[in-house]
């Protein structure tokens, strides 16, 4: 007897684990999904496998030791762990920062910038299916890490930017190094363009899928590129400048429909405002001093709360930081803005297929690091 | 509402809500902090900072323990011993409290919201008891308190009235008690 099987026929729902071990993950992430056939109906992102507790680990550390810990956070753009930590220290202490050394930090986090929305090109790709780009962007990639290197002498968790300062003044030949770099990099944003960000096939992967509103993203807290692909405008270097941003000339990136080529897009652009931003931090380096004067060995600031917060490559990253008086700080939070764009998933994955959901988890550009902390 | 400052918001704020307390401006420097006393008013303020002050992000949710210095116990290794330390210098093993704090029994939640148009920050903070730390959840003003507030309730044991989904979410389900207390005990597990 053959039964005769309509399309309104109900189906079972099967679950499906993606990760915690999954290429696509960026790390140790597990998205449990439950499928109605090809249509995700359910999305629970499951995060703490990296969790290292560093919000204690800092509560029994000096100030000092505190910005070693930053750099495992995000451990892709570390640059701006180690600054926002130390714009919060040094709000409590109420430490002056010498000109030079900050138009170092702000060189250096610009470069991380790209080193980061570089690393998420290339591996964007790869989650898409074009392995290419990949090579391309580390080959660029591995360039800024060599600035990084010669400046700090190390590739990751660079522990460069210091309470006062930064660690150490640029050697010579870098800033001639960085510029020779910066106007290469300008030519090969327009290749990655033509290899990437407008081939149809890739078009086809990511334009109009994974839509998030400007609501929706309000609703959940995103920040960085992922809010401003929505078509939102905030980017804290602008509405809350810190460092020497309101003194440099440079564009908010926004995009429109806040699909996952938008937000794609949203880093590809800025990568050019960074490149803009490091140009004139070159032009404008000022001689002097590059640590503030009188920085306590064992800092210990009066009873105080403060709130800083920067734009990372990943969004508005934040720490509040309070002390009782003692030398080591008695409450440290990370807003982390990878753990909370990453809380959208589950709203965002609903109705699409598994495939999309590879594309719009990508788009997202967490780093696990920073998500458990 | 077309212009707004921090004075401006004090004055409406105090004659909505006349418990609530403006704490000095130094508590959380360029954040002006609003203490308030109990749930309904915890909820009520924030609620008309999103609707009517035009604070439209939810910047963060945290909490603070003020019971005092952390327990030494609550780590899982000893200090690690120092090499380098400086002849006749002693070995810093645990923090001691500053005897000039006033520490309490209590936790302290702390909002932290966003006025983007006035460039402007508040913070809206609440005392609980140490006994039984409830306060409602934000979860329909907005989805992202979802998982701070399952943070917070996971790292710092706070219990939120009406949040659909409150479960442990970065600890690991065999951890027992809330680590970021400054009282927790790490209790040996498989992995010690």
């Amino acid at each position: 007897m053959i039964e005769t099987h309509s399309s309104s026929l109900k189906t079972d729902q099967m679950f499906i684990n993606l990760g915690p071990q999954h290429p696509s993950t960026h790390g140790v992430l597990r998205l449990g999904i439950t499928l109605d056939g090809e249509v995700i109906v359910k999305a629970e992102p499951d995060v703490g496998y990296l969790h290292r507790g560093t919000e204690k680990l800092c509560e029994v550390r000096g100030y000092h030791h505190c910005v070693v810990v930053t750099d495992r956070w995000d451990y892709v753009s570390a640059m701006t762990n180690n600054l926002v930590f130390c714009l919060a220290a040094e709000k409590l202490m109420g430490l002056e920062i010498p000109a030079r050394a900050n138009y170092l930090r702000v060189a250096m986090c610009e470069l991380n910038r790209i080193a980061s929305h570089l690393l998420f090109f290339g591996t964007y790709g790869i989650d898409i299916g074009a392995f290419t780009p990949f090579l391309h962007a580390f080959r660029e990639r591995e360039m800024v890490l060599d600035l990084f290197e010669m400046v700090c002498g190390a590739r990751m968790t660079y522990n460069y930017i210091r309470l006062g300062g930064v660690m150490a003044d640029a050697p010579p030949g870098w800033a001639d190094k960085t510029s020779e770099f910066l106007k290469y990099f300008k030519t090969k944003l327009r290749e990655y363009d033509d290899l990437l960000s407008f081939n149809p096939i890739f078009l086809d992967r990511t334009k109009k899928v994974g839509i998030i509103t400007a609501e929706q993203a309000l609703d959940w807290g995103l920040s960085g590129p992922n809010l401003r692909g929505s078509g939102v405008s905030y980017d804290v270097r602008k509405t809350f400048p810190y460092s020497i941003y309101d003194k440099l000339d440079f564009k908010v990136c926004v995009g429109e429909a806040g699909s996952c080529w938008d937000r794609y897009y949203v880093r590809m652009r800025e990568m050019a405002e960074s490149v803009k931003i490091v140009e004139q931090c070159l032009a404008a380096l000022p001689s002097g001093d590059i640590m503030a004067k009188g920085v306590a060995k064992i800092p210990t600031p009066l009873p105080g709360e403060a709130y800083a917060h920067v734009e990372g490559a990943r969004g508005d990253l934040g720490i509040y930081l309070v002390s009782d008086g003692t030398s080591c700080p008695y409450r440290l939070h990370v807003r982390a803005p990878s753990y909370i764009n990453l809380a959208i998933l589950q709203e965002a994955l609903v109705g699409l297929r598994v495939a999309d959901m590879i594309a719009v988890l990508g788009s997202i550009d967490i780093v696990l690091g920073e998500v458990d902390r | 509402m077309t212009e707004i400052s921090v004075s401006g918001i004090v004055e409406i704020i105090k004659k909505r809500y006349p418990s609530i307390t403006v704490a000095e401006p130094s508590l959380i420097k360029g954040v002006t902090s609003f203490k308030a006393s109990s749930g309904t008013d915890y909820l009520g303020v924030i609620r008309a900072f999103k609707e009517d002050l035009g604070f439209e992000y939810l910047d963060f949710l945290t909490a603070v323990d003020w019971k005092g210095a952390v327990d030494a116990r609550g780590y899982i290794m000893d200090p690690n011993p120092n090499p380098f330390l400086p002849e006749g210098a002693v070995e810093q093993s645990e923090v001691k409290a500053n005897p000039n704090f006033q520490y309490r029994d209590h936790f302290e939640v702390v909002v932290v919201l966003s006025n983007w148009k006035e460039k402007l920050k508040a913070a809206v903070r609440i005392e609980l008891t140490r006994g039984n730390p409830r306060l409602p959840s934000l979860y329909d003003l907005w989805k992202t308190a979802d998982w701070q507030e399952r943070e917070t309730f996971d790292l710092l044991g706070i219990e939120f009235e009406g949040h659909p989904n409150l479960k442990k979410i970065l600890t690991p389900d065999f951890i027992q008690g809330h680590p970021l207390r400054k009282d927790y005990v790490h209790v040996k597990d498989q992995y010690d």
